[in-house]
């Protein structure tokens, strides 16, 4: 694993051979890891290779400049500080690239206690940024029970995160969308051992393959049209934590194939690439398809299929515990109450019963929304069946759930989403909103129950 | 008692007082428990002279410290009253080849000023010495802020150490 706890990392761009080997030397004796090289090409193929905490690099050097090169960095590596070498003559230029976003630059020749604070100084941030962000994430799934509720069936899935967690299993997590499965998967990496690496999620159903091709795996320069750059893939940046790959049923075979050779050789080859570049990530994946049914039809690799499905947790839809409704409705009032200044006290009895009543499609993204939106018109006092746009959102007769209790549940969902369609004028954003679902979502329960729209 | 694995060499670069090195050499033998050598005569540094700078390239210096080769089981530490610097510093207190044979350390800018003992040069060059003998036994800076090891970038952070390594740079260095 690659947190925090290795010496800091520079690099060090100067086309003076006793510049690159004065500072190379000097940094080495505080302890530093220390690569050097002489000009930005090299640079960027280093930066490429690996992730350096601090780059210092020289303002004037043949081919591609200091600046130019502080420019490119932002694109492969963008959270290096980079402190800029420069000589008198040039201040006003180091200025400019203090603009820019460089973090300091320094005037040659250097008094070697400041050279060594700067970098000491750039470091800390380096550290006390990526310290900030993992606190950020730990601090959001410190409180999971809030939103995915108490109920047993929750008890029972929250019983499975603690079991898995401290391993390095990859888990499946299988539910139906809006059900918090990227929550459950935040809460995993939160109480794993790699807590302190990234979180990377890529929702691999919202991208056509080309571009989900390159999303996971990067891309060289070149290596299509529009491939101005090097570009790291997110299983490079996922490297010493935890890659969520949601809606892994939506996966085209080629890229299936890619991924399982990743997964199985913990090595990557950026698209247009030649070279491996080593990964070390925990891999959790989701879905909400029925991915035996998919390798049945012979659309999900049967390979894959084994590779990841090692140990799942499937959270229940809102709908088979009614009552986890109540609380994490009662949760996200005191959140939005809190963040939009409402002087909210809760819901009124006929709008308890309502929230309860409601099948909730869209689950708890649904419920989370429906709760926002009651906020934007209630200012103060409880919140009641009027505010909520339970109703409206149903289009007058809630799903017909009360009056079709004879009809499948995929069919209640298929007609709602046709009711919100249609008093939407079949624009998706607003209508995947109203269901509280994302539009990919939506599009996939629209060729799933293929609805057309009506003339 | 068999014989020790290594030797220092403290050698005049430049016009330093003899007794600076005997003085320096009798702080440093009780630490280090190794034979220490101080060679008659000093060594010329003017051939490491930056005229443009008036400073002495350290880098030069180490080259002019080995033109003769230390011998094995001999590491080689000059002490100079001259200014050291490398091209992309301003100066150096010493300089060292890090997991080599040589090192050198200036007395330049870690004199006393008025008022403060006089003995504290030698305090200050045997600590410097200490130091820059660690890296040419591959030790990189500590972070014990009273080992030989952790770094000064200004001579009363030299006072601020002791006049010994933390435990694990003592087993690298007088362990062997």
């Amino acid at each position: 694993m690659s947190t925090r706890i290795s010496a800091p990392r520079l690099l060090i761009v100067d086309d003076e051979l006793h510049v690159r080997e004065s500072l190379s030397r000097w940094f080495i004796e505080d302890g530093y890891e220390v690569d050097a090289v002489p000009d930005a090409k090299e640079a960027l193929a280093a930066l490429g290779r690996r992730n350096y905490d601090v780059v210092i690099t020289d303002i004037k050097m043949p081919g591609m400049d200091g600046l130019e090169l502080q420019r490119r960095i932002r694109e492969v590596n963008p959270k290096a500080a980079i402190v800029l070498i420069t000589a008198y003559a040039s201040v006003s230029t180091a200025v400019q690239a203090l603009k820019d976003g460089a973090y300091d630059y320094v005037t040659k020749p250097f008094d070697p206690e400041a050279l060594s604070r700067v970098v000491a100084k750039a470091c800390e941030r380096m550290r006390l940024e990526e310290e900030n962000t993992r606190l950020k994430e730990r601090l959001e799934a410190s409180t999971p029970e809030l939103v995915v509720g108490k109920s047993p069936a929750m008890q029972k899935v929250m019983g499975l995160v603690e079991a898995v967690a401290g391993t390095d299993t990859t888990v499946l997590i299988r539910g139906e969308s809006g059900t918090g499965k990227e929550l459950v998967t935040r809460l995993i990496h939160s109480r794993s051992k790699r807590c302190f690496g990234p979180f990377v999620a890529v929702n691999c159903g919202a991208l056509p393959e080309g571009v989900l091709e390159s999303e996971l795996f990067g891309h060289e320069k070149g290596s299509f049209t529009g491939a101005a750059g090097r570009h790291k893939g997110k299983l490079e940046l996922a490297d010493g934590g935890t890659l969520f790959l949601d809606e892994i049923g939506e996966i085209s075979p080629k890229v299936q194939v890619e991924l399982l050779r990743a997964l199985e050789d913990r090595k990557i080859t950026r698209v247009g690439g030649t070279q491996e570049v080593p990964v070390d990530f925990r891999v959790i994946c989701a879905t909400n398809k029925d991915l035996e049914e998919a390798v049945r039809a012979g659309t999900f690799r049967e390979d894959l299929y084994y590779r990841i499905n090692i140990f799942t947790i499937t959270i229940p839809p809102l709908r088979d515990r009614p009552e986890d409704i109540l609380p994490i409705a009662q949760h996200f009032l005191q959140r939005f109450a809190q963040s939009m200044g409402r002087k909210v006290t809760g819901f009124a009895p006929e709008a308890q019963e309502l929230l309860r009543r409601h099948p909730w499609p869209g689950n708890i993204r649904e419920l989370a929304n429906a709760v926002e939106r009651a906020l934007v018109v209630c200012r103060e006092g409880e919140v009641h069946r009027e505010h909520l746009p339970i109703s409206s959102l149903s289009g007058g007769g809630p799903v017909e759930h009360e009056s079709a209790t004879s009809l499948p549940l995929e069919e209640i969902e298929r007609r709602h989403i046709l009711r919100v369609l249609d008093a939407q004028g079949f624009n998706i954003s607003r209508s995947a909103r109203i269901l509280g679902i994302d539009r990919v979502t939506l599009y996939n329960k629209i060729k799933r129950y293929n609805i057309e729209r009506r003339a | 008692m068999g014989q020790a694995p290594w030797r220092l060499e403290l050698v005049r670069v430049g016009a330093v007082p003899p007794a600076v090195l005997r003085e320096t050499a009798k702080l440093l033998e009780p630490l280090l428990r190794w034979p220490i050598h101080l060679p008659a005569g000093e060594l010329d540094g003017a051939p490491a002279l930056d005229a443009a700078r008036r400073q002495y390239s350290a880098a030069r210096m180490l080259d002019l410290l080995v033109a003769a080769p230390p011998g094995e089981g001999v590491k080689r530490v000059g002490v100079t009253p001259l200014d050291l610097f490398l091209p992309v510093f301003t100066h150096l207190y010493g300089y060292a080849q890090m997991g080599g044979q040589a090192a050198v350390v200036s007395t330049f800018r870690i004199r006393p000023e008025n008022g403060q003992p006089p003995g504290l040069l030698l305090q200050r060059t045997a600590k410097e010495v200490l130091h820059e003998l660690g890296h040419t036994m591959g030790l990189v800076h500590c972070t014990a802020p009273w080992c030989a090891m952790h770094p000064s970038r200004w001579p009363e952070e030299i006072d601020l150490k002791d006049m010994a390594y933390c435990p694990p740079c003592a087993s690298v260095v007088v362990g062997h």
